[in-house]
């Protein structure tokens, strides 16, 4: 087995569930420039990884160990297009093994720009990592387009399939994917290289480095990438992006909200099934 | 203003796929517009059914191979640029995205997914759609042709199917066997098992508030005595506590109960958008600044395994006096 070069792409997102809804609606109130809305405040949010992009990162670790039970190299990159939120994120990924990182300099808001994030993943892979094989989250960010594992695979010419549940290493230049189609569970295998993009994989978190490792690969340094390196213009790209976001609204999904009465456990229950449910569950 | 809506006949999903698109272009698209469909099979055998299914008078048919999205994409970009169609419609899920945004990378036209709704302006066609994890829409214009469009999986048709009396405009054989298949020793293993989830009348579902697995568990075992489906939201799966086909929402399967009971979640966009097609939504969670709690018709403030046992035990036993 020949040695396999893999990168992870993946995305930092502000956690949307710590967000007050005043902020939502304000979001919502804020006007344009240049015709173009300009999203939401969430820069004072903690951020978290995109839940598929960490599945796909923690993937990738299991399939370079995988790898190795059988005595084949793997090298492992991580890249995340983002603001340095993501440097955390990358010195985790450096104490797991993961022997590469690297943060493409987002000089401008990309929430919205899918294209030119693919084209900056793609430039990297073409240009600077010559991967075999890349793994990142089938959807993510405040667009959640799914478009960009996609949009990468064109611009390479590689395959791609999305909502990848498992990945397993063959004894060549192939890996065994499962992916959830629309219409079941598909299984594949894929000539190398390609583009993969994991799904709702049962492998989801990604796991912890202990305090040694990060000792022993604390010195280890992330590259930092610029659209002018890799040729991408990226101010260009975000002037002729075909698809613009143009306003925001918020949603109300508010209902009636009763709030049932009740003293115990026991009361509160019956309260809510003789006022509400009984009558639902006979028509049922 | 013309436009194609894409159905992929070989897909185990066409069904769905053509209700959706038929009930998106009766009330999520308006303009002028005349359109086609045009229906991708691979067995002549499925041709009469296909036709039957499309959500347009006029018809075309390509027969093509099978799951083979490389060569649907070269056969619509050719088309497209032949015949200069300025939209094309196609389902949401994962092929649809596939071949609206390769379409679009080919053309150097614009691709979104998962519209709510697409409105034909004069120079720009304005398209409605979530984002933010479901908790604002985005209004977004698509400048550049061809615009490359796939539904909300919210869309849907349950309403009987009139015939349409279709007008089979082509039927081509673009098999072509020359191409080497991206894809070796491809096999649907199963169909999806939320099925029942998607259909189910009576739904609960568990969040992070049940604490562990064991009260994931409990509150699965109440569900059952309830005569309930049973799903989670996506932490409850992330944490392993049940397995991700019982996954309810954005990422999961999206309901539409007549009753249906969330159990100690918050009540996230993402998860919300799983549910609120529900009849009757109660919540249970002592946090009474939860969304949940707002955005339910009833709510509990308390405990959520132990209301949800009681509550079972009280349905039981309503059920056993019938």
């Amino acid at each position: 087995m020949s040695s396999l070069r893999i990168l992870v792409s993946f995305k930092v997102t502000p956690d949307y569930e710590a967000l007050r809804e005043a902020d939502w609606l304000a979001g919502a109130a804020v006007g344009t420039a240049e015709g173009a809305a300009q999203g939401v405040e969430t820069r004072y949010v903690r951020r978290i990884l995109n839940c598929f992009d960490e599945s796909a990162l923690e993937i990738a670790l299991r399939l370079s160990e995988a790898r190795a039970e059988r005595g084949a190299a793997t090298g492992l990159g991580a890249l995340s297009v983002g603001g340095r939120e993501t440097e955390p994120y990358l010195k985790t990924l450096l104490a797991l093994g993961y022997d590469r990182a690297a943060r493409g300099e987002a000089e401008a808001a990309l929430d919205f720009a899918p294209a030119v994030v693919a084209a900056l993943i793609a430039e990297y892979v073409r240009q600077v990592d010559h991967s075999d094989l890349l793994l990142l989250g089938c959807r993510g960010g405040p667009g959640d387009s799914g478009t960009v594992p996609f949009m990468v695979a064109e611009a390479l010419g590689w395959p791609c399939l999305t909502q990848v549940i498992e990945v397993e290493p063959l004894p060549d230049d192939r890996v065994r994917v499962a992916c959830m189609a629309d219409d079941g569970l598909l299984r594949a295998t894929l000539r190398l290289p390609c583009v993969l993009a994991v799904g709702n994989a049962v492998v989801s978190q990604l796991r912890v480095p202990t305090l040694t490792d990060r000792l022993a690969r604390r010195d280890r340094r992330i590259d930092i990438v610029s659209g002018a390196d890799l040729g991408v213009d990226i101010a260009g790209e975000l002037r002729r992006e075909p698809c613009v976001l143009v306003g925001l609204e918020a949603i109300d999904r508010a209902r009636r909200g009763v709030i049932i009465g009740g003293e115990t456990p026991r009361e509160k229950a019956r309260v809510l099934f003789d006022s509400h449910l009984k009558s639902v569950i006979e028509k049922l | 203003m013309r436009f194609a809506a894409i159905l992929d006949g070989a897909s185990g999903a066409a069904a769905q796929q053509a209700q959706a698109l038929g009930a998106f272009l009766r009330e999520g698209l308006s303009g002028d517009l005349a359109g086609e469909t045009l229906v991708f099979y691979g067995d002549d055998s499925d041709r009469k059914r296909l036709v039957e299914l499309a959500p347009t008078r006029a018809v075309r048919l390509i027969k093509t191979a099978a799951r083979r999205p490389d060569r649907m994409a070269e056969i619509l970009t050719a088309l497209v640029r032949g015949e200069q169609i300025p939209l094309l419609l196609f389902p949401g899920g994962a092929a649809g995205t596939e071949l609206a945004t390769r379409l679009a990378c080919r053309t150097n036209g614009a691709v979104l997914t998962d519209a709510l709704s697409v409105e034909v302006g004069p120079e720009h066609l304005l398209c409605r759609k979530n984002v933010y994890s479901g908790h604002m829409v985005g209004r977004f214009a698509l400048t550049a042709r061809p615009w490359c469009v796939t539904i909300d999986a919210s869309w849907n048709d349950e309403r009987a199917r009139t015939s349409l009396g279709h007008d089979v405009l082509s039927d081509s054989d673009e098999t072509d066997e020359t191409g080497a298949t991206p894809f070796e020793d491809l096999e649907l293993v199963d169909p999806p098992a939320t099925g029942n989830l998607a259909d189910s009348r009576f739904l609960v579902v568990a969040g992070r508030g049940a604490g562990s697995r064991k009260g994931v568990e409990r509150i699965a075992a109440a569900a059952g005595r309830m005569g309930a489906s049973f799903g989670v939201t996506r932490p409850v799966a992330m944490n392993a506590w049940a397995p991700m086909d019982r996954l309810i929402g954005v990422s999961g399967t999206r309901a539409a109960p007549a009753l249906c009971i969330v159990v100690g979640a918050s009540g996230a966009p993402a998860l919300y958008w799983g549910i609120e097609k529900a009849a009757f939504i109660v919540a249970i969670d002592p946090d009474e600044h939860a969304p949940i709690v707002r955005n339910a018709d009833a709510a509990v403030l308390d405990d959520g395994v132990a209301i949800i046992e009681e509550l079972a035990q009280i349905i039981a036993a309503e059920r056993g006096n019938d």
